[in-house]
């Protein structure tokens, strides 16, 4: 049976939090839901910095070499000289590489973040248990995950 | 610097240092007034940037402004230094291409007459927004004149001295291109003297609130990648329209060594360098990641003016030397007096 | 329950901002229902005059040599240049931690968002044979052609694609906790859709913090499109040799243009926009100064650029750019240039004056005549150049047709219906954000 607290106050809220944590009950147990983000949750809580960065680090990367790797090889493939510039024209290509890469980064750092929330969650959607603007705080048994 | 203690010292020193640059400039050797344009055209987009990114943080309430702005300000009276070096270079007008066909615009008056005019109401419109309290009443006002004279400054100083060395090229964006770059160097110079004020600021991520390191640092990246923005601007359109009064400028500078690696060094100096040291959000108030960035900043401004003038103008390497020791020397003079100044 | 200042607790104070948000979407009222009927007429008209245009052809819009683009592209521009202000609100003033973003910035991404929809339909129209539009998408086809990477309408496809993209995107993430608020206030088919909408948000402390990188990496990758979109847009232009056209100032220029004109439509919109739903206590006087102030300095570049242009034509001693530019201020569209001048350049120079940055009609009237004076300026770029280039024996000119009028006017009238859907069905302000900084 989970232990379930529920504050209107976010100072309640975060002083109730940081007891918790005082009497030592595991960080991992606790759960949290807030109406907005609360900064503070994550230095009591002791997050780690979330890994979405990596996906957005990944996504744009690859968007620019996809952007460059591209153009440059359908260039090679129908070589056609138009308005006389180049086969390979890199200024041009560069543009289409920018685009690229931010639309990739952009795509994949909001994938990681589904990935990461582990959204969409089913239960979220049918769930009826609603809290409205309450910070609440959940702690779990052991056996529970 | 005990001589600066001294009534007066800064005024003396700033007297023998124009005396020596005008002994150097206005000397018969080849090479004299073109060196001294470059020289010129490095110190104007410093002091001046240096006192816009002041103006500029002051109209945005900017909180980094407050630990570095009696430096950055303090570099107001060098604008009267320019104003001197601008008359200097009087004689070197004569060799611009269009000097043996003065228009209405483009005539030696007229030329130095308005340039002159914008660098003293420069110096004016500095003068007042420096006297002004760092949070009163009317100091946005002021700042915003400045700001208003340092564009109009910055873009005779291109068009005018730069760009008509090449006449007949034109490129409208050049004005905007050389503003960005002088508050680029601007807050270059701020994160340095940021430096020098604290040592090592404690990296403060408390909260989201950041130091006035990591704001300038923020300021420099996002710069840097403005300045890309308008150098690819101005490259690709002269790139893509092909057309041969405007590749010829470009070609004369990307053609042949050393021009060539110079070139793509500023890229480097000015972009490429700046953007990966400053991407994370830890190397933003490393003050060993910051102090090199800023650097290479100046250094890329610095050879970028070389690169737009070595074509068409001469250099003494001698003079060069003279005139630069002597503006960096009153540069770092003035800013190491309003310290001691400072409360 | 800790008593605030107001007497109210901090769980009032929240369910007050659930209430008066979620107020705008009760059922419209007359006013609400009349605003809608005339944008859907618009739109229909547009549609049924769009539909003749691709029986009758190209035609039976005004084009004819020399001018072979006019209004459609300056709609497109027009249309692109109004959404950079919604990424700049919402994206750039995130990272610029500037508070006063959080009255505007959901109505702003939804700007952005709708000013795509309807800037992406006009290259379609402009064909002509819209059919073809897939020529532009780059896949492997039998006629073993790629698209040609090298020219600036290509560029447009990306650029504005990923804009659209991830504006798309952008809007979406904010309104993800709004969602799964809104949906503890609705009933029925709405609630079953803002729960799939909010795909199960819970609001726990993990789902926040991955929440709060992806917030701040989205406005970090939205905030170089603000400057790189409309650069490629302005370099459709730059990159010929037409005179006028060929110009490296473009790209900053139209930049600060379409943020010119973007503030002015989030200052057109928002207005109304609060007194209808008595939102007077979240979007203050002072936000609207915040914005006025970017208005009037977006302006101050605008008419840089124009003296710099006008300057420079003169300066250079090339006939043809001197021709170009008498042309525009002295030539047959002289009155539209002139308006342009006094629109864009001199009407936001009243806003030096405290008094009238805060006066909220003022500002409403300055922006609807700083929205007309940046269609105009697009308008006279596009069509002055293109009449008046380098021959003298293919001058012309150019009138649009009753077709593309009523096109442009369906555009108007697609983005006001797409807006006002929007006002009524989903949260118009920031639902989270704003209780954050309560």
């Amino acid at each position: 049976m989970a232990d379930r607290r529920i504050f209107e106050d976010r100072e309640q809220f975060l002083e109730a939090l940081r007891l918790l944590v005082r009497e030592g009950v595991p960080r991992d147990r606790i759960r949290v839901f807030t109406p907005f983000g609360v900064p503070e949750v994550e230095e009591i809580l002791l997050g780690k910095r979330s890994k979405v960065r990596f996906f957005a680090l990944i996504g744009a990367a690859s968007g620019t070499v996809t952007g460059f790797a591209f153009t440059i090889l359908t260039s090679l493939s129908w070589p056609l000289i138009v308005g006389g510039k180049p086969i390979v024209s890199v200024p041009p290509f560069l543009i289409i590489a920018f685009a690229l890469t931010i639309l990739f980064g952009a795509l994949s750092t909001f994938a990681g973040f589904l990935l990461m929330s582990r959204l969409p969650s089913p239960s979220g959607i049918r769930s009826e248990e609603e809290y409205g603007n309450a910070f609440v705080i959940l702690v779990e048994d052991g056996g529970r995950r | 610097m005990a001589f600066l203690e001294k009534k007066g010292g800064l005024a003396v020193l700033i007297a023998a240092a124009g005396a020596l640059m005008a002994i150097v400039s206005l000397s018969p050797a080849p090479g004299r007034g073109g060196s001294l344009l470059l020289a010129f055209l490095f110190f104007v987009a410093v002091v001046e940037g240096c006192i816009a990114a002041a103006a500029a943080g002051a109209t945005v309430n900017a909180r980094w402004v407050g630990s570095v702005r009696k430096e950055l300000l303090s570099v107001t009276p060098l604008l009267l230094v320019a104003s001197f070096l601008l008359l200097l270079l009087i004689p070197f007008v004569d060799s611009y291409p269009w000097a043996g066909r003065p228009g209405i615009w483009l005539r030696k008056d007229f030329f130095i007459g308005r340039n002159l005019a914008f660098l003293l109401l420069a110096y004016v419109t500095a003068r007042r927004f420096a006297a002004s309290p760092a949070d009163g009443e009317g100091t946005k006002v002021r700042a915003a004149w400045y700001l208003f004279v340092f564009v109009v400054s910055q873009s005779l100083t291109a068009f005018d001295l730069v760009m008509s060395l090449e006449h007949p090229w034109v490129s409208t964006l050049l004005g905007g291109y050389f503003f960005i770059e002088a508050l680029y160097g601007g807050f270059a110079v701020s994160a340095l003297l940021c430096l020098q004020r604290s040592g090592t600021p404690p990296a403060d991520r408390a909260h989201g609130s950041r130091s006035d390191l990591s704001d300038l640092s923020i300021l420099m990246f996002g710069f840097s990648i403005l300045w890309a923005g308008m150098f690819f601007a101005q490259f690709l359109t002269i790139w893509y329209g092909n057309i041969p009064e405007e590749v010829g400028f470009i070609a004369r500078r990307v053609a042949a060594s050393p021009m060539r690696e110079l070139s793509v060094a500023v890229l480097f100096l000015l972009f490429f360098i700046p953007i990966p040291a400053l991407l994370s959000t830890r190397a933003k108030s490393n003050p060993y990641v910051v102090s090199v960035v800023a650097l290479s900043i100046l250094s890329g401004i610095l050879v970028e003016r070389y690169v737009f003038l070595a074509p068409v103008v001469r250099f003494s390497p001698v003079a060069l030397a003279i005139d630069f020791a002597c503006l960096l020397f009153l540069f770092v003079a003035v800013v190491t007096d309003s310290r001691r100044t400072l409360k | 329950m800790t008593r605030g200042e107001g007497g109210m607790g901090n769980g009032e104070k929240y369910a007050k901002v659930d209430r008066d948000i979620l107020a705008a979407m009760e059922k419209p009222g007359r006013l609400y229902l009349a605003g809608l009927a005339v944008a859907a007429s618009l739109v229909v008209i547009g549609g049924i005059l769009w539909a003749y245009q691709i029986r009758s052809g190209l035609g039976v819009a005004g084009y004819t040599h020399p001018v072979g683009w006019a209004v459609y592209i300056t709609n497109f521009v027009f249309w692109v240049g109004i959404a950079h202000s919604g990424t700049l609100i919402s994206a750039v003033l995130y990272l610029f931690r500037a508070r006063y973003r959080t009255s505007f910035n959901r109505a702003a991404e939804a700007m952005t968002v709708f000013a795509l929809m309807v800037a992406g339909l006009f290259p379609l129209i402009h064909l002509g044979r819209s059919w073809l539009f897939y020529y532009l998408i780059p896949y492997p086809n039998q006629r073993q052609l790629w698209v040609n990477f090298r020219s600036p309408l290509i560029w447009d496809v990306f650029a504005v694609g990923t804009y659209f993209t991830v504006s798309l995107v952008f809007f979406y993430v904010g309104m993800i906790p709004d969602f799964a608020a809104a949906k503890q206030h609705v009933a029925g088919i709405r609630k079953r859709i803002f729960s799939v909408l909010s795909l199960g948000w819970k609001g726990t402390e993990r789902e926040w913090r991955h929440y709060g990188m992806l917030y701040l990496f989205l406005a970090a990758f939205a905030t170089p499109l603000v400057a790189s979109v409309h650069s490629v847009v302005s370099w459709d232009f730059a990159m010929s040799i037409v005179p006028g056209w060929h110009t490296t100032i473009f790209a900053p220029y139209f930049v600060a243009g379409a943020i010119l004109s973007g503030t002015a439509m989030v200052i057109t919109l928002v207005v109304p926009l609060r007194k209808a739903m008595n939102l007077h206590e979240y979007i203050t006087d002072d936000h609207f100064e915040s914005i006025a102030k970017i208005l009037l300095f977006t302006s101050l570049i605008v008419s840089y650029a124009y003296i710099v242009e006008f300057g420079m034509a003169s300066y250079s001693g090339n006939i043809f750019e001197m021709e170009a530019f008498r042309y525009r201020a002295l030539g047959e569209f002289r009155y539209l240039t002139w308006a342009m001048i006094f629109c864009n350049s001199l009407v936001p120079l009243t806003l030096f004056a405290k008094r009238l940055r805060r006066n909220t009609t003022f500002l409403l009237v300055v922006s609807l005549l700083v929205n007309v004076g940046m269609w105009l300026e697009r308008f006279v770029i596009i069509v002055t150049s293109l009449a008046h280039d380098f021959d003298p024996y293919v001058w012309g000119t150019y009138r649009p047709t009753y077709v593309e009028v009523g096109i442009s006017l369906g555009s108007f009238g697609l983005f006001f219906l797409l807006y006002l859907l929007f006002v009524k069905n989903l949260p118009v302000l920031s639902i989270s954000e704003i209780k954050e900084h309560l």
